[in-house]
């Protein structure tokens, strides 16, 4: 595939996709009730393809591979332990897959690839001095460990009737409707997590392990210090005052123990060979916060960083506005 | 007390490109503009400590290595995050075909 038809890539090696990061024009007036529905049912869209992919992922592991609520009613290593080895499967598959395509077999070269760059292998930031290694050692002894201790004790709670659960049948529209709040949750938690781990304290100790990945691959997604994967995760708490189905519990795990993946592919399209693609921008905005580190705090469809001026739609005039505040913030600290 | 000290030839350096030059503990990295200008900072990155002379020299600017941060080497300003003080700059000549910093 031709990248030149799609984006421009400057002298730096930086590639610019002609597509901007824009938010559903939920707030547009007069209202534009073609470009909701396309944003809400399009491809890429809302649902097409990563929510229901994701929501797949959880439907199929609620059905083959999740213990009965039942067994999860007391606290046994077998089926913690099932739980922890069926999440670094899947981790290992889902952020494998992107890594072995776009990394190891360099499928495409860096068509498309943001940095032109591949990610460090000599670089003292990493454990180990590399970056890969790094990212593999916090997302599988820290992140998928923490995911699981979530995903264990919310079970466990429910099971014992210390939660609210709710069945399809007796409530289809809530559940329903729960789904599809789902991913709207998880950016809102996304975006006050990751605002209160930017400040300073906590962004020296927490938050600049992840950062340290500014040129990211797939496998920085979930390299997080423990405390980050703490917060990070504890989206999941909201089924403590909202009534669930298990399933919802699934997807809100699923969704952000895997999302970071695409998310953090570090090209914006992966070539599926003639002319197809797979799109990635949804990893567009959140590239640009490693590469920048002050702008889309959020990743999803709540307009936050547009309210509070952090938003970076990847245009020049959006990377000149971002320039001039790092600027004022500098003359700021220097006063 | 400063004193003029050669820290390399004209010829390791072609224009956008940079050098690092150690004088005891202290290192420097020595720039050639798209121009032919020359320019001297320190040779760590002020956040990092990452040696500049391993970074991307382009357009009047330095890239760390390690974060990516970007420095104006022509006037040591920190331009992008997470660099966010200025690098140190040394007065810079050239004397024949050697070039001189003052340290």
């Amino acid at each position: 595939m031709d990248e030149t038809a799609h984006g421009t890539r400057n002298r730096r090696g930086d590639y610019r996709p002609n597509k901007r990061i824009a938010y559903p024009p939920f707030g547009d007036w007069p209202a534009k009730p073609k470009a909701l529905l396309r944003w809400a049912f399009g491809f890429p869209g809302f649902l097409f393809p990563w929510n229901a992919i994701f929501l797949g992922i959880a439907g199929l592991v609620w059905a083959f591979a999740t213990p009965s609520m039942t067994t999860m009613a007391h606290l046994a290593p077998g089926w913690m332990a099932f739980i922890l080895g069926r999440n670094a499967l899947l981790t290992l598959l889902v952020f494998g897959a992107f890594h072995l395509r776009l990394y190891s077999q360099k499928a495409q070269d860096t068509r498309f690839k943001y940095n032109a760059r591949w990610p460090s292998a000599k670089n003292d930031a990493f454990l180990f001095n590399d970056q890969t290694l790094d990212n593999l050692f916090w997302t599988f002894a820290s992140g998928v460990v923490i995911w699981s201790g979530f995903e264990i004790g919310l079970f466990w709670a429910a099971a014992n009737g210390y939660l609210r659960l709710v069945s399809l049948e007796a409530h289809p529209v809530y559940v329903v409707v729960l789904f599809l709040l789902i991913p709207v949750w998880r950016d809102v938690h996304f975006y006050v997590v990751h605002r209160l781990i930017h400040w300073p304290p906590l962004y020296r100790r927490v938050h600049s392990l992840h950062h340290n990945n500014v040129n990211p691959g797939p496998w920085s997604g979930l390299a997080m210090h423990p405390v980050e994967h703490a917060l990070y995760f504890s989206t999941a708490l909201i089924f403590l005052v909202v009534p669930f189905h298990p399933l919802h519990l699934l997807f809100t795990l699923v969704h952000a123990g895997l999302s970071p993946a695409p998310g953090h592919a570090g090209f914006e399209r992966m070539e599926l060979g003639g002319d197809a693609s797979l799109d990635l921008t949804v990893g567009h905005g959140h590239y640009l916060h490693h590469k920048f580190f002050e702008c889309n705090y959020a990743d999803g469809p709540i307009p936050v960083d547009k309210w509070f001026g952090t938003f970076h739609d990847g245009s020049e005039e959006s990377e000149a506005r971002m320039i001039q505040r790092f600027r004022d913030l500098k003359a700021r600290s220097a006063a | 007390m400063t004193a003029w000290v050669v820290a390399c030839r004209t010829d390791d350096l072609g224009p956008e490109r940079v050098v690092r030059f150690d004088e005891g503990e202290r290192t420097f990295a020595i720039y050639c503009s798209p121009e032919g200008d020359y320019f001297a900072t320190d040779g760590l990155c002020t956040h990092g400590k990452a040696h500049l002379a391993d970074g991307l020299v382009i357009d009047g600017t330095v890239e760390c290595p390690k974060h990516n941060g970007i420095f104006d080497y022509r006037t040591g300003e920190a331009m992008a995050p997470p660099v966010c003080i200025d690098l140190a700059r040394y007065p810079i000549r050239v004397t024949g075909d050697m070039v001189e910093i003052e340290i």
